[in-house]
């Protein structure tokens, strides 16, 4: 059973009189632990369908199964919690809250989904010692490197044990060096089970998926599988 | 920059985040509006009070034995001073300008007649009383001008006691047993209402001798006079007091004239009107923070706006300018809005409650619009200062 | 999110921002500091008045000449003149009643005192030796009235404090002769001074046997009688044996009116409560204006934290979450501002209570409950809106904004 299955998806925005077709008709199958890059000039659609992905958007027709569940028509309740347990953000331009330390940032999720204060601090320290962060752990945002802010994010976005990990643009705002760190970063998390989808403009990070989708104005034009998908 | 093209900017910047603008100024609204309702009401009532004792005439003087008590001991006590006699009332009535003159004694006595009984105010007083109080009767005559000693029996009613005592029927000719003497009814008067809580259509007026003689006095409680519109009630009163001081020997009498107890009075009501306009105008001062919070929130977020103006060329005083001129056009509008909205509401109270008077006057209004636009301005000042001393070049890194 | 999360989350966005979060403060504080200031004052005029007329006169009644139809106390019965007066034979009548503890019958004037030459004014009040236990007075010198038939006119005075400074600077005024008016009288007490009160004071006062009062004012009447009930608890017995007494000698007349000191007391105290409720509320007022600061900054915040609420949703966060972190917040600076200001108001009260030591200015529990109260109550709902908004971003938008 695939992981993610979208059938005959629309998105339709309304931009003053006119109107877009962000997506037209996608219909898609991923599975457990792949590792997609979604590529494509901008306005093609490659944003949406990320969005869609993590449930952030809704469709305008079709529908969205995640692990053999209907998700399309969901409440913004029964939304957020999928998006909680089951799925990982990584953003381009990080999204750290300013205010709160490295260790306070990776934890939000935590705080978030109720978990109690002594389970929370064993999870945060597991996972600021897997993303080599010990010594910042008390930094904020603004005190901390590109790289480092986006290990934040990640661990952040894998703190939970995601099904899946979006990112979009994740070495958009990052250094050569630093972004091939972040890259290795999130492989290896796939390597482990996650389904990564990536969405880049950057040709060599999508040479480095799976399997490559291909938008363009709003539809798929190309799926290429450049290695084997795994069992 | 022009003062125009300042306004309008600032104009602009206020109407470029409406919500927050609307609830800004909301806050010096509410502040105005509570001050103007307040003092609307303050107001409302020194005029009533004002219009109440105006009444009864504003050309009158009034006497009464002894000088003011010793501290604030009621009025109208008894006092070892001599007595106010009809004599003297008789001798003030031939002084220049005075008109009409009034003795008079009250009290609380039962009424009798056709067998009911009803206790009320009775008063002993001179045929001339309608002048001097600005009553007259409604129905009959007044007592006549008969020489106070031989003073016939007659009495005239007000028209409360009139109606407890006679129903339907008319009062005119028939008689009362006041204290153990027979009085025939001669006339009812007009109704006055209330004073000051005391029920003025509730009383009996009988010539003044016979009410010496049924509270057993010897004096008088009061003499009241009236005079010429022309002359001024300093003078009138001056003259009353030598006459008095010539006939007693010394000033063991109170002179008072409307002025007199007016003054008093209307500097009670003014504290208490400003007393309670202060109490409002702690909401201004909580809509002043309200502005000072804002703009500087504003100042925070258009650091990237002041860097620019200033590498254009604005000098410091024209950004302290333009910050404190928003700071002045909020806190105007919420003024002017305060305004109606206050106004409108002591309007409303008024019809609501009709024993309560209320007004405003003119000059509360400018003084409270000047009020929220001098609050602007001291709100306005550290915002205002602050972005006129912001460092150019942080400031547009800093976007 | 747990509360102890959300609170903790709101605290930390407060903080963020200690500029604007102090002046939301202030807004509140001013407003609960206010009506905890205006309250202690309003409290404080309203037991002052009801000690000082009531300390002693929990067993009081007063009798009255004249009577109205409506009854009871108004303007007109200060001073009332009737056909028939009370007289010294029925205050005495009243003594012998077995309810009566003490009894003190009333003539009061104005006259005039010779002083250095000068005719200084003074009122005087013509009463018994029971005036002294009755109002709770006290002798300095000499001693009080004689215990005598209330006819008796004996030429003899008490004078108050002041007026003996002035009569008598430094000697002493017992046995000394003055001149009220035309009489001249013997004083043969002092009474001591009465204190900084507020209200009337008997130092300036000149009393003298009933009797001796009367005939300087030349009338046989008693302005008031005062009667002492034995204890409290017998008032309204002693209330009906009064005007039973009193109307069998008077033909069965009701032309007199009895008031309890209760009565009195219990209309200026809830006039004063009333007063002190209402200025409260008007100061209260305020509490609105700073509620309409707190949203507004409120949606401010919204707007500049909106990527971080988008990032909220993404990461998992429910509607009522955020709504819940951002009321509390509100919540919590309405609480903070609060408590500041009653600490400010209790200060306040404080002051008024050094700068006038016979005001008991104390806030009551009342006023600071529903201080405290409404200033959480406005800061809640002003809360609601900015809350909401921000619930309801939508993520994707909220995301992109940055």
């Amino acid at each position: 059973m695939a992981q993610i299955e979208l059938e005959h998806i629309d998105r339709i925005f309304k931009l003053g009189d006119s109107e877009v077709h962000a997506l037209r008709d996608i219909t898609l199958r991923i599975e457990p632990g792949e590792y997609v890059a979604v590529m494509g000039p901008s306005g093609s659609g490659k944003s949406t369908l990320l969005n869609l992905l993590g449930l952030l958007d809704r469709p305008d027709a079709g529908h969205y199964r995640l692990e053999g569940r209907d998700v399309t028509t969901l409440s913004a309740d029964e939304q957020a919690a999928v998006r909680s347990a089951r799925i990982g953000f990584v953003f381009q331009s990080f999204h750290l809250v300013p205010r709160l330390s490295a260790a306070e940032n990776i934890g939000l999720p935590l705080v978030l989904a109720g978990i109690p204060v002594a389970e929370r601090a064993a999870r945060i320290a597991q996972a600021l010692q897997d993303f080599g962060l010990e010594g910042r752990a008390r930094h904020r945002p603004d005190e901390l490197s590109g790289g480092q802010r986006q290990r934040v994010a990640i661990a952040r976005a894998t703190i939970m044990r995601p099904a899946m990990l979006l990112a979009d643009e994740p070495t958009g705002n990052l250094d050569r060096a630093t972004g091939h760190e972040v890259t290795a970063l999130l492989e290896a998390l796939n390597a482990a089970g996650t389904t990564l989808i990536v969405v880049t403009h950057d040709p060599s990070m999508g040479e480095r998926a799976h399997r490559r989708i291909l938008m363009e104005d709003g539809a798929i034009r190309q799926d290429l599988r450049t290695a084997a998908p795994p069992p | 920059m022009r003062w125009r093209d300042a306004l309008h900017l600032a104009l602009r910047a206020i109407t470029a985040h409406r919500l927050r603008s609307l609830l800004t100024l909301l806050g010096i609204g509410v502040g105005i509006a509570a001050v103007i309702l307040l003092t609307s009401i303050g107001e409302g009532l020194h005029r009533f009070v004002l219009a109440e004792f105006g009444q009864f005439g504003t050309n009158v003087i009034n006497l009464h034995p002894g000088r003011q008590g010793a501290r604030g001991g009621p009025p109208g006590l008894p006092s070892t001073a001599r007595d106010l006699t009809l004599d003297d009332a008789d001798a003030l009535a031939r002084l220049p300008h005075v008109r009409h003159v009034t003795g008079s004694v009250s009290g609380n006595a039962e009424v009798r007649a056709q067998g009911r009984v009803r206790r009320s105010t009775v008063l002993g007083v001179g045929p001339q009383m309608q002048e001097v109080y600005s009553m007259r009767v409604r129905v009959g005559q007044f007592l006549p001008p008969d020489e106070a000693a031989s003073a016939r029996a007659f009495v005239v009613l007000g028209p409360k006691l009139a109606r407890e005592l006679f129903g339907s029927t008319i009062a005119l000719g028939e008689h009362v047993e006041i204290g153990a003497e027979r009085f025939r009814v001669v006339g009812v008067m007009e109704e006055k209402g209330q004073f000051l809580g005391i029920d003025l259509d509730d009383a009996a007026y009988i010539p003044v001798v016979r009410g010496m003689a049924l509270y057993q006095r010897d004096g008088l409680m009061e003499i009241a006079l009236t005079y010429d519109p022309e002359a001024p009630a300093a003078r009138v009163a001056e003259a009353v007091k030598k006459r008095m001081i010539a006939r007693h020997g010394r000033e063991d009498f109170t002179v008072l004239t409307q002025e007199d107890m007016l003054a008093t009075l209307s500097n009670i009501l003014d504290l208490l009107t400003a007393a309670v306009g202060a109490l409002g105008a702690i909401s201004l001062l909580v809509g002043g923070v309200g502005i000072v919070t804002i703009m500087s929130i504003a100042v925070t977020e258009r650091t990237g706006e002041i860097g620019l103006l200033v590498a254009l060329g604005a000098r410091r005083r024209t950004i302290l300018a333009l910050f404190l001129g928003e700071a002045v056009v909020l806190a105007g509008i919420g003024g002017l809005l305060g305004l109606l909205v206050g106004a409108g509401l002591a309007q409303l109270v008024g019809l609501l409650v009709p024993a309560m008077p209320v007004a405003t006057p003119w000059r509360y209004a400018l003084a409270a619009e000047g009020v929220a636009i001098v609050v602007g301005l001291a709100a306005g000042v550290l915002p205002a200062r602050r972005a006129a001393r912001l460092d150019a070049v942080e400031a547009l890194r800093a976007e | 999110m747990s509360p102890a999360d959300t609170l903790r989350f709101a605290t930390r966005a407060a903080t963020a921002w200690p500029l604007r979060t102090a002046l939301m403060m202030l807004a509140m504080s001013i407003g609960v500091a206010a009506v905890v200031v205006l309250t202690a004052l309003g409290d404080g005029a309203r037991r002052y008045v009801v000690n000082e007329f009531s300390a002693l006169g929990a067993s009081l009644l007063i009798v009255l000449p004249g009577r109205t139809e409506t009854g009871g106390v108004n303007a007109g019965s200060f001073v009332s003149s009737t056909p028939r007066e009370l007289t010294n034979a029925d205050a005495a009548a009243l003594l012998r009643l077995p309810l009566v503890q003490r009894v003190a019958p009333l003539a009061v004037g104005n006259s005039e005192i010779a002083v250095g030459g000068r005719l200084r004014e003074v009122t005087v009040v013509g009463t018994s030796a029971d005036f002294l236990e009755l109002r709770g007075l006290k002798i300095g010198h000499g001693g009080f009235l004689p215990r005598e038939d209330f006819n008796r006119a004996s030429a003899v005075a008490v004078i108050g404090d002041a007026l003996r400074s002035e009569l008598f600077p430094g000697q002493s005024a017992v046995g000394r002769m003055i001149r009220v008016g035309d009489t001249r009288l013997r004083v043969i007490g002092v009474l001591t001074p009465s204190g900084r009160g507020l209200g009337m004071t008997t130092d300036e006062l000149v009393l003298v046997p009933v009797a001796t009062a009367q005939a300087m004012f030349d009338t046989s009447g008693l302005f008031r009688i005062f009667v002492e009930a034995r204890g409290r608890e017998a008032l309204p017995a002693t209330q009906r044996q009064i005007e039973e007494r009193l109307r069998a000698r008077r033909d069965d007349e009701l032309d007199f009116t009895v008031i309890t000191q209760d009565a009195v007391l219990g209309t200026f105290d809830r006039i004063l409560g009333a007063l002190t409720l209402g200025v409260a509320g008007i100061a209260a007022i305020s509490l609105a204006v700073a509620g309409i600061l707190v949203m507004n900054v409120m949606l401010v915040a919204v707007t500049q934290r909106t990527a971080e609420i988008g990032l909220l949703k993404a990461l998992g966060a429910r509607a009522g979450t955020i709504r819940a972190a951002f009321l509390a917040e509100a919540a919590l600076l309405s609480v903070a501002g609060a408590l500041a200001g009653f600490a400010l108001g209790h200060a306040g009260a404080w002051g008024v209570r050094l700068a006038f030591p016979q005001l008991p200015a104390w806030p009551p529990d009342w006023a600071v409950i529903a201080a405290l109260a409404t200033a959480l109550g406005t800061g809640v709902l002003f809360g609601v809106l900015p809350a909401r908004r921000a619930a309801r971003l939508d993520p994707v938008q909220a995301l992109s904004k940055r």
